[in-house]
């Protein structure tokens, strides 16, 4: 179990804050922390593999001691089990794939480990190219495989997809899901992707202004308390169309683009770019087998 | 969406599947679940709930004789017409609370509806979503 129970001082653009949490994380959950901007979610990830120190509290993993403010206790980044992976890639560029790898590796490891990653993932057809010949999403896969080389117990995600196209998206959340599991990693994740929430985690922590203030799987923070409708799918809306007494509304639902009907008095509540719930009963739909 | 306030009067669970008798000022609904009482605490008698449907599922009768499977049936009084090419959304007054109905133009000229008209919205029950009514 991992416990996160500190305080630190920030200075963001609405001011100083105060960033208070005290929560726990069970080994092997894929934890989701959702807020706006300035609400304290990268901090937490920096704290966590020790990039800033808290100003007091406590970091503890299992039974070791990361950070103990009472304790003198501070762990440097290298001694934390953790992998940390940002929006852009960091990769070195005058290094080859291998080379970023190996440079990762402690002295105490097998090198041996760069090589079955690569092929885990199917990357070493791109072991001896450097980072500039890569696209957007191989080179965000090896800052992947880059964060786990050391074996981590807890992975880090900052937003690690958001710069990417829709198709290279929905790949790397079904990549990531699997690198969490067969690892059997405790993954933190920094998303503001509802259907990328809904695919990849267990529970969901809401951060507003440096505080919790609520957590729950993502049904429970993200859908309302319907009653049988059994059916039930996030998206965002691309286009509202009037259409005699109706409007249609155009939705992108995972990597489908749907169309729904909707009415005046639902039409005026929403508007293009809303993230929304679209609900059916379980009646409807039509079954046919591919 | 057709939203009415309504009360659970009784559930009959069997399998997965529920059979919802709810009270909406005085009338009798029925709603068709894939929940029971176990999977969905908020079944039971006594819960206030809304009562959600498409307007596109509300056929609407007029005159109306002889025997219909659907277990909804609203009287009410058409209020407004709006008429476009293909279809027409009618405004009905159902006992003091608006319901809309969407059918086609062709239908509602078939049954030369009009403003004032006496007519009965129908709503199957599979039709129906429940959600908790807000406090």
């Amino acid at each position: 179990m991992i416990r996160i129970a500190v305080k630190k001082r920030l200075f963001g653009v609405d001011g100083e804050m105060e960033l208070a949490v005290d929560f726990t994380v069970s080994e092997g959950e894929f934890i989701t922390l959702f807020g706006k901007s300035g609400a304290g979610k990268t901090t937490m990830l920096r704290m966590l593999c020790g990039l800033e120190a808290p100003d007091e509290g406590v970091i503890t993993v299992g039974n070791d001691i990361w950070f103990d403010s009472a304790k003198r206790i501070n762990l440097p980044p290298q001694r934390r089990q953790a992998g940390f992976v940002f929006q852009n890639y960091a990769l070195f560029p005058n290094m080859t794939v291998r080379r970023n790898l190996t440079f990762a590796l402690d002295k105490s490891h097998d090198p041996a480990t760069v090589g079955t990653l690569l092929k885990t993932v199917g990357l070493e057809a791109l072991a001896e190219r450097y980072p500039d010949t890569l696209s957007g999403g191989q080179k965000q896969r090896v800052a992947l495989i880059r964060a786990l080389v050391r074996r981590p117990k807890i992975l880090l995600l900052d937003e690690p997809l958001s710069a990417l196209d829709l198709q290279m998206r929905l790949k790397l959340q079904d990549e990531l899901l699997r690198m969490h599991r067969s690892f059997g990693l405790t993954t933190l994740l920094v998303s503001h992707d509802l259907s990328e929430i809904f695919k990849l985690s267990d529970r969901v922590v809401m951060l507003e202004h440096g505080g919790i203030v609520r957590s729950g799987t993502p049904s429970e923070l993200f859908v309302s308390n319907e009653l049988g409708g059994k059916f039930k799918l996030t998206g965002e809306v691309l286009r509202i169309d009037k259409d005699g007494v109706l409007y249609i509304l155009t939705l992108l639902i995972g990597n489908s683009v749907v169309r729904v009907v909707a009415t005046d008095d639902e039409v005026a509540e929403i508007g293009i770019g809303d993230s929304i719930t679209v609900a059916s009963k379980a009646f409807n739909p039509i079954i046919e087998k591919l | 969406m057709n939203r009415l306030k309504g009360t659970i009067t009784s559930v009959e669970s069997s399998g997965g599947i529920s059979l919802i008798e709810l009270d909406v000022n005085g009338n009798t609904f029925s709603a068709l679940m894939i929940e029971t009482p176990q999977s969905n605490p908020l079944l039971r008698t006594g819960e206030a709930v809304l009562l959600l449907f498409k307007e596109t599922e509300v056929s609407i009768a007029k005159a109306f004789s002889g025997g219909i499977s659907c277990r909804n049936r609203l009287r009410s009084t058409v209020s407004a017409i709006e008429t476009s090419e293909i279809l027409t959304k009618l405004t009905l007054d159902f006992r003091g609370t608006k319901v809309i109905s969407i059918i086609t133009t062709r239908s509602t000229e078939a049954l030369g509806l009009a403003v004032g008209d006496e007519v009965e919205g129908i709503v199957k029950s599979n039709e129906i979503s429940l959600k908790k009514a807000p406090e």
